[in-house]
């Protein structure tokens, strides 16, 4: 059988979105000079413990590293899901291994019911909130759905120390409907949640008050939760931070978030200042608008990629460095092209908007037992 | 005659007659008119039963539900590719006489020979691609996976062959394609009864395989060889009007039926190394789904491949163009079919084939009447003289009134070549290769290169080899090979070969001819200006030039209607010097047509007509070719008269002349028709928005080879390496999704806050969606209403306008006749506004009402129905109004598409044995399916197969596109889910099977074939069913039994020894349950220490020594990785059906001659059982006290010999006692049989007796009903007048 030849790419940059594509390709990858004149070079830990999360929710995958971790072989194997634990490495957040699974969840064998452990908030990666926010309505979007779709926090953890849980489960998905999603509607409601953890529980009210009065200018249906952990569930380090939701009548999501610095790093925060620098950010990624938010642009592109094959159609903001560099994968992976018109719009309705489109390449999901 | 007693007379149950008497009946009963059961006979039709009636509700609507099919997204593209039509059936039974016929019918040709796919137009919507489908099972199952509609034929006088049953089984297999039988061989039937029965028999066997009511076909006699006429117009237009199923695999995976084979490797590779792997374009419709560039294929019989290389052709047999009329005329009824020799002109990617020995056989007529373009392309043939001789003596001139160029002109001007220098356009970022002027010459740093040049033009010459599929036309061949080999090379080489040129010169011309035109035409895309400069080194000119001198002499007795022809067929030589390359050795007699290369010179003419017309529907919409012409009566040496009037004649007819003198010079290419308003397209695109395709995608979207080979290489040796310094950084930046903030807003700012005020519900919304302007609508539409309670009428703002505006045009009216024209012109567009208003508002009016009237039966299939539809007519409008290139990148080479695919490392057997009868499939693999892996199915056994099968034997399986050998397990799952190995598949029943394979999407069937060589007059197909699940590991077990016997015994313990080797194995058993043969349980406890492996065990119950202890385990199996795709295309021509893998080993033993070697322990023999002797039971004294009596042991004492005065003694009877007792005997006989008569007799006369009662009640019965009947008449004849008498009677009182 003429195998077909790995896909070689240089650098660790763009790290989960390779080795996510290649599971649900099939192609193998192969990566090359990791760090290679870096001082310590090699994987990092944190990818390290990504590919052995990878490894964990896949059958029969090849993973072999060079000794000194600057060079990667990567044959996936096949989704196998089922109940997983995984303690994260604390160098990053839990999301970021979290978005990583939100890509695979779908196409597992066995709905995927995982646990992690790690950084809940951290100033890096965008929180577990708001992908719980805004990540999971959009697969919603996207035809997997059903009881087992869930994301909860069991405990906060803050950087240095983490110790945050987070469960996540989904249900398995044969396929992917195709979407329409040009219209992002009018936000009708914005909501937030204040977390604070080893701190006084008054700073989630004070991180409320400062968001609500910028934000109230705009809309009277501003909502945050303030979210006061405590004891067990309250992770390692102190932190307190903000993550915020508006919600269009059409069932988009945009979010903004801001973390305190983490203990020992950075001077103080004053949680006014956050809050009000966290509303401003919602105010400039409403400006950006799109029916999906800057984080989630990926997800929803890889979701119209392994949809039928019939023409899926999204409005979305500026595109972020990641999703560019994303849709190039896409087409290394694929070999599927988006025909990317830019869109502006009246004056108050924020700035240009970039209109994606695709034919979906037929993806099913193979792993799926059919009796 | 007379002695013979006559048939009686039957009566008539139906027909007229029977109808007839039967209303005369009912009409003397007075019943007549009342023909709805339903009312002549309410009582059968009333409600009975509530639970009933729900009950045939419910199945009912079952029954109707049941019917739907789920709905699909209709994806078939606006113009189809040409469906499938597979003749299939036995050997001798008139495949390919059928074949010939439709063809015939349908195009009006015959075909000598047919070979691989032949594609004709057979309507204005369809076109039809037969294909002949062999006897060889390879072939049944390649075809059955690609079918639209199978043609299967069955010889009616000999009946189903093993053949037919089996293609129904493989079509079952792999989707059900639409199937149509057709009977042939009906004349052998001599006996016209005979004939209907078989028919009969024949139609009902085909229905239970394939669907009642399947079409089956008669196709009666031959006349002269054929069918009859009529007979293969009607199976012509059940073809054409057929509508077709979409197939699950068929719609998700890109496929197409390869007509036209091609070698492209570099020949000196073929050269040095026969064996090699070649490169290889195949040309096919594309069917099915989208294909990817780069993606995987499967070419059955072949392998896996990647493609290297797609593009797309225009369609070698186009629809008409839609024109409204009724059937379609001669020169739209085309016909393709390259293998077999015929479709005229073939446009290839750097080629243009024109078909000269031609198919049509109506020589005799058109003889006499040439055509000139026959005689262009004749005489092409017909050169005697080698080009470069000619080019030597040949003329060019540049521009209109220029002196004409000899070579030798061309060898002075040398010395100022263009030097090409790389610019990177700063708009486009498209790399353009500019022609820059130099006066030092720079040859020592190509010299090489053109030495390598030479040699490789030399042994392109030499190579003639007969590798090539299209039989007779090696040049052709050649040609090709040169063209590909042209492509590859880097352009840079030109200069190298302008300052060898006396060398090249005296070489063949056409080696290095083609070089120059390669090279100029690239010039000429990308610098109009320099083109003309650069042609002077005479390559394609010159050719061009030999070209027009030659006909110039055939060319005075020209028709002008014949001109377009003849001009547009130049245009092809000179645009395409290859062609002209092609031709010009032609004389030879070579033909590109690979079946009449013998008859050639008889044909040509013809076939000539044929391509003729072909090329004259071409010519009349570009207008390119008109300055095509220009240049050519420009060049002309002297200007013959007679061809400049012509020119000019056609120019005045025909075209506009252009004014662009820049296009003038340009010539040939068509993309520089509009450049002007192209540009401007652009750039006006280009302003509108920043090009994010080029920003994401980067310039490769647009051409990426070109820019590779220029970025890497200076002067083709040194590799230029520029550090990105940005790359570099990027390489090992953060993974992170996050898109921060680059400068933020000051969002306390009114204006800024401004910029999203209308992102918000509180924001402004637009028109149609704004509740207020909504509700003002609303009132619009339900404005009037009328209050009847207080009988007030309420009018609506726009109904009174419009009251008004009535009575004002009413006004109006009686004035208009004396208005003038401008007022007139007012009132007409005010009339105007008004009828739209109006219009508007009964539109919304009408959507109202029927989203009203909808609502009540919208089910959520017509929802689901409308919802797909909505996705089909997105589908197809997203991308429609973009050009065919942008197209092909965003959704890959769609569906009805003729392309052209490249594939690089073919072995050089599938060149070297390559046999048209085969068909060649490209198979698209999805994401994926290129891997390997273990695949769970279910599987069943074919119940016609003879044999079981045997798990660990090799079997061939057809799945997805492939066929490939592999070793199945067996399995069957056990109530708690355990996957228990089977040794043998069993009889009647399904059982999984796992097999190392090609991952294939779950759902898709399968078939296995035990082997494919050789024919067996038993049915082939071994096995059938579906994949269940795909994964990396497997879970298999078999059971395992370890034996142990137990070597001391305490109460509940035991010893055991035997079982397990050591201490280590003991513990991993540790608490797993055993159990005795006598089926006391037990576990295992711990190891002992000595002896090694012996352990402790406890049991429920004391053992016995004799005992043997067993415990049960699963032991996991292993699936041999074994994946040997099936090569059949890979044998040599004729050989093609003997493929044979791995054998079994009960093949090998039956070769070799050995027995199976037995093992002795497993021969069953004669139980022999030794009688066991049980000891009594023994109950414990204390025990005994406290059982109930019930259960204690009773201590009987024996009973002794009864007492004396117990006994009874013997009766001794004297004669006289004997003789009473016999005779009281013989008397109790002779009564009992008295009363047994007796007794018989009772029975009789009572059975006669009821009879004769039962007689009596029936005619009783009978007088009754008579009786109730005319009663009942009667009364119902009153009713009825009572009921006539009520509705009339009003009228009569």
């Amino acid at each position: 059988m003429a195998t077909e030849r790995s896909l070689r790419f240089e650098g660790c940059n763009f790290f989960r979105q390779r080795v996510i594509l290649s599971t649900l390709s099939g192609k193998s990858i192969k990566l090359q000079n990791i760090r290679a004149k870096d001082d310590s070079p090699g994987l990092r830990d944190f990818e390290a413990s990504f590919i052995r999360l990878v490894d964990k929710i896949t059958n029969g995958s090849r993973i072999e590293i060079n000794e000194t971790g600057t060079r990667l072989y990567y044959q996936p194997g096949i989704l196998l899901g089922g109940a997983v634990e995984h303690d994260c490495n604390v160098q990053r957040s839990i999301s970021y291994y979290l978005e990583g699974l939100i890509c695979l969840a779908p196409f597992m064998k066995h709905p995927l019911k995982a646990v992690l452990r790690g950084v809940t908030n951290d100033q890096t990666d965008p929180s577990v909130d708001t992908l719980k926010a805004t990540s999971i309505p959009l697969l919603k979007k996207f035809g997997v759905d059903g009881e087992g779709l869930e994301l909860k926090i069991i405990r906060r953890g803050m950087l240095p120390g983490g110790g945050g849980e987070v469960f996540f489960s989904c249900p398995v998905s044969k396929g992917l409907k195709p979407i329409q999603f040009t219209d992002p509607g009018k936000i009708k409601r914005i909501r937030g949640v204040a977390y604070s953890v080893r701190v006084s529980p008054q700073i989630g009210n004070r991180i409320t008050d400062s968001a609500r009065s910028i934000l109230n200018k705009f809309l009277p249906d501003v909502y945050i939760y303030t979210d006061h952990m405590k004891g067990v569930s309250s992770g390692k380090s102190p932190g307190f931070g903000l993550s915020l939701v508006a919600e269009t009548t059409a069932g988009c999501f945009l979010s903004a978030e801001l973390v305190s610095n983490p203990q020992g790093k950075g001077p103080a925060v004053l949680p006014e200042n956050l809050g009000r620098d966290c509303a401003k950010l919602l105010l400039e990624e409403i400006y950006r608008g799109g029916c999906v938010d800057s984080l989630n642009q990926s997800l929803a592109l890889l979701c119209m990629t392994l949809g039928q094959q019939d023409v899926s159609k999204v409005l979305l903001g500026p595109l972020s460095p990641y999703t560019i560099e994303f849709l190039r994968h896409l087409r290394s992976f694929f070999q599927i092209m988006f025909k990317m018109e830019t869109r502006s719009f009246d004056e108050q309705k924020g700035g240009e908007k970039v209109l994606m489109t695709c034919v979906g390449v037929g993806f099913s999901n193979l792993s799926k037992t059919v009796k | 005659m007379e002695g013979k007693e006559k048939k009686k007379h039957m009566k008539k149950h139906s027909g007229p007659k029977a109808d007839k008497k039967r209303k005369r009946y009912l009409k003397d009963l007075g019943l007549e008119g009342e023909e709805d059961a339903r009312k002549r006979n309410p009582k059968a039709f009333a409600v009975h039963s509530a639970v009933r009636m729900a009950k045939t509700f419910h199945r009912t609507q079952d029954l109707k539900t049941k019917k739907h099919h789920i709905p699909l997204v209709d994806r078939t593209p606006l113009e189809p590719p040409p469906v499938v039509v597979v003749v299939m059936g036995p050997p001798k039974v008139g495949k390919s006489t059928l074949i010939r016929c439709l063809i015939r019918n349908f195009t009006r040709q015959k075909l000598t020979e047919i070979r691989g796919p032949v594609t004709i137009v057979s309507g204005k919507k369809r076109r039809l691609t037969i294909i002949e489908c062999g006897n060889d099972i390879n072939v049944m199952i390649d075809l059955a996976k690609v079918a639209d509609l199978v043609l299967m034929l069955i010889d009616a006088s000999f009946g189903f062959e093993m053949e037919t049953f089996e293609f129904l089984n493989i079509c079952q297999v792999h989707g059900f394609p639409k199937i149509m039988g057709v009977l042939t061989h009906l004349d052998t039937f001599k006996n016209n009864k005979h004939l209907r029965k078989t028919k009969k028999q024949l139609k009902h066997r085909f229905w239970t395989e394939v669907y009642q009511g399947a079409k089956l076909f008669y196709l009666s006699g031959m006349v002269y060889g054929e069918y009859q006429k009529q007979e293969i117009r009607n199976l012509g237009r059940f073809i054409s009007v057929m509508k077709f199923r979409p197939l699950i695999w068929q719609t998700s995976h890109p496929y197409i039926l390869a007509d036209r084979m091609e070698d492209l490797t570099n020949q000196e590779e073929i050269r040095v190394n026969p064996k090699c792997d070649r490169k290889v374009s195949l040309y096919g419709y594309l069917r099915g789904a989208y294909l990817k560039n780069k993606s995987q294929v499967h070419v059955p019989g072949v392998g896996d491949f990647a493609l290297s290389d797609v593009s797309f052709l225009p369609d070698p047999c186009p629809l008409p163009e839609q024109l409204k009329k009724r059937s379609l005329n001669e020169k739209e009824k085309q016909i393709y079919a390259p293998m077999s020799g015929v479709g005229g002109v073939v446009y290839d990617k750097d080629a243009v084939y024109i078909d000269v020995g031609g198919g049509r056989v109506k020589e005799s007529q058109e003889e006499e009447e040439q055509k000139p373009s026959q005689e262009l392309v004749q005489t092409l043939i017909a050169t005697h003289a080698t080009i470069d001789t000619k080019m030597a003596s040949s003329k060019v001139s540049l521009f209109m009134d220029s002196k004409p160029l000899g070579a030798e002109d061309v060898q002075d001007m040398r010395s100022s070549l263009p030097k090409e220098e790389l610019v990177v356009d700063p708009e486009t970022g498209r790399v353009r290769r500019k022609a820059i002027f130099k006066d030092g010459n720079d040859d020592d740093l190509t010299g090489e290169d053109s030495n390598q040049d030479g040699e490789t033009s030399d042994e392109d010459q030499e190579e003639s080899d007969d590798e090539d599929m299209d039989v007779g036309s090696e040049n052709d061949e050649e040609g090709d090979e040169k063209m590909s080999e042209m492509n590859r090379r880097p352009i840079k080489r030109q200069k190298a070969e302008d300052s060898e040129k006396k060398e090249i010169v005296e070489l063949p011309a056409f080696a290095d001819s083609d070089d120059e035109l390669e090279l100029s035409s690239a010039e000429e895309e990308d610098d109009m200006g320099v083109v003309v400069e650069e042609n002077e080194e005479g390559g394609l000119d010159r050719v061009e030039e030999s070209v027009s001198e030659h006909d110039e002499d055939s060319d005075e007795d020209l028709k002008i209607e014949d001109i377009g022809n003849k001009f547009e067929s130049r245009k092809v030589t000179s645009k395409k010097t290859k062609q002209a390359e092609k031709h010009t050795p032609l004389s030879r007699g070579g033909m590109h047509t690979a079946t009449d290369s013998g008859n050639s010179s008889g044909d040509a003419s013809n076939s000539d007509h044929h391509s003729n017309s072909e090329l004259d529907t071409e010519v009349s919409d570009s207008e390119d070719q008109n300055i095509e012409l220009r240049i050519h009566s420009s060049k002309g040496p002297c200007g013959k008269m007679t061809k400049k009037d012509i020119t000019e004649l056609l120019v005045e007819e025909k075209y506009e002349e252009p004014n662009d003198p820049c296009l003038e010079t340009a010539g040939a290419l068509k993309w520089k028709e509009d450049l002007a308003q192209k540009a401007a397209e652009t750039f006006l695109k280009q302003k509108r928005a920043p090009n994010l395709r080029k920003l994401v995608y980067g310039a490769v979207a647009e051409d990426e080879g070109e820019e590779e080979n220029n970025q890497d290489e200076l002067g083709g040796l040194f590799h230029v390496s520029r550090p990105d310094k940005e790359s570099r950084c990027k390489i090992n930046g953060l993974d992170c999704s996050k898109f921060p903030v680059d400068s933020p807003q000051d969002w306390d700012q009114e204006e800024v806050m401004n910029s999203i005020r209308d992102c918000f519900v509180t924001g402004k919304w637009e028109a149609d969606k704004d509740a207020a302007k909504l509700l003002e609508e609303d009132e619009e539409i339900y404005g009037d209403f009328e209050d009847l309670e207080k009988n007030i009428v309420h009018k609506g703002k726009v109904a009174m306008q419009i009251d008004e505006a009535e009575a004002e045009e009413d006004d109006e009216e009686g004035e208009e006749k004396d208005v003038d024209e401008d007022e007139e012109d007012k009132v007409v567009i005010t009339e105007e506004e008004e009828k739209q208003q109006r219009l508007q508002k009964k539109r919304k009016q009408k959507e109202l009402f029927n989203a009203e009237y909808d609502e009540g039966d919208v089910t959520y299939f017509d929802e689901l129905k409308e919802e797909l539809s909505k996705q089909a007519q997105l589908n197809r409008a997203e991308f429609e109004d973009q050009d065919d290139e942008t197209r092909v990148q965003y959704e890959g080479y769609r569906p009805g598409m003729y392309i052209r695919v490249e594939i690089n490392d073919v072995p050089c057997e599938f060149v070297g044995n390559f046999d048209p009868h085969y068909p060649i499939i490209l198979g698209g693999l999805g994401n994926s399916e290129g891997n390997v892996g273990y695949l769970q199915m279910r599987v069943k056994k074919h119940r016609w197969y003879k044999k079981i099968l045997k798990t660990r034997n090799p079997l061939i399986f057809s799945l997805g596109w492939r066929r490939f050998q592999t070793i199945p397990v067996f399995y069957i799952e056990d109530h708690n889910g355990r996957h228990r190995l089977l040794k043998y598949t069993p009889e009647h029943m399904h059982c999984g099977a796992t097999i190392w394979g090609p991952i294939t999407p779950q759902g898709t069937g399968f078939l296995a074939v035990q082997s494919l060589a050789g024919t067996t007059p038993d049915f082939r197909i071994a096995a059938t069913g579906v994949v269940l699940e795909l994964d990396k590991s497997i879970t298999i077990v078999k059971k395992l039994k370890l034996i142990g016997y137990p070597f001391k015994i305490f109460k509940n313990t035991a010893f055991i020894k035997g079982m397990f080797n050591s201490p280590l194995e003991v513990a991993k058993f540790e608490g797993a349950a055993v159990r005795s043969v006598s089926g006391i349980r037990g576990q295992v406890k711990k190891a002992l220490r000595t002896p090694e492996g012996a352990f402790r065990a406890t049991f429920e119950d004391r053992l016995l020594m004799s005992d043997i202890v067993f415990m049960r385990t699963w032991y996991p199996v292993s699936v041999p990785k074994l994946y040997n795709p099936v090569t059949t295309l890979l044998k040599p021509v004729g050989e093609k059906d003997s493929w044979a893998g791995m054998k079994t080993v009960g093949q090998l033993r039956h070769e070799v001659g050995t027995k199976v070697a037995h093992n002795k322990d497993s021969f069953y023999k004669p139980i022999k059982r030794q009688k066991r002797h049980f000891n009594p039971l023994h109950i414990p004294r204390y025990l005994q006290k406290s059982l109930p009596f019930k259960s204690k042991p009773k201590n009987m004492e024996k009973k002794g010999e009864a007492p004396r005065d117990r006994k009874r003694p013997a009766v001794i009877k004297d004669p006289h006692e004997k003789k009473i007792s016999a005779l009281l005997s013989a008397l109790g006989v002779v009564h009992s049989y008295k009363v047994k008569n007796a007794k018989i007799k009772h029975r009789q006369q009572h059975k006669e007796f009821l009879k004769i009662k039962q007689k009596e009640e029936e005619a009783k019965l009978q007088r009754q009903k008579e009786a109730k009947k005319k009663i009942y008449r009667i009364i119902g004849q009153r009713e009825k007048k009572r009921l006539k008498a009520s509705l009339t009677g009003k009228k009569q009182r």
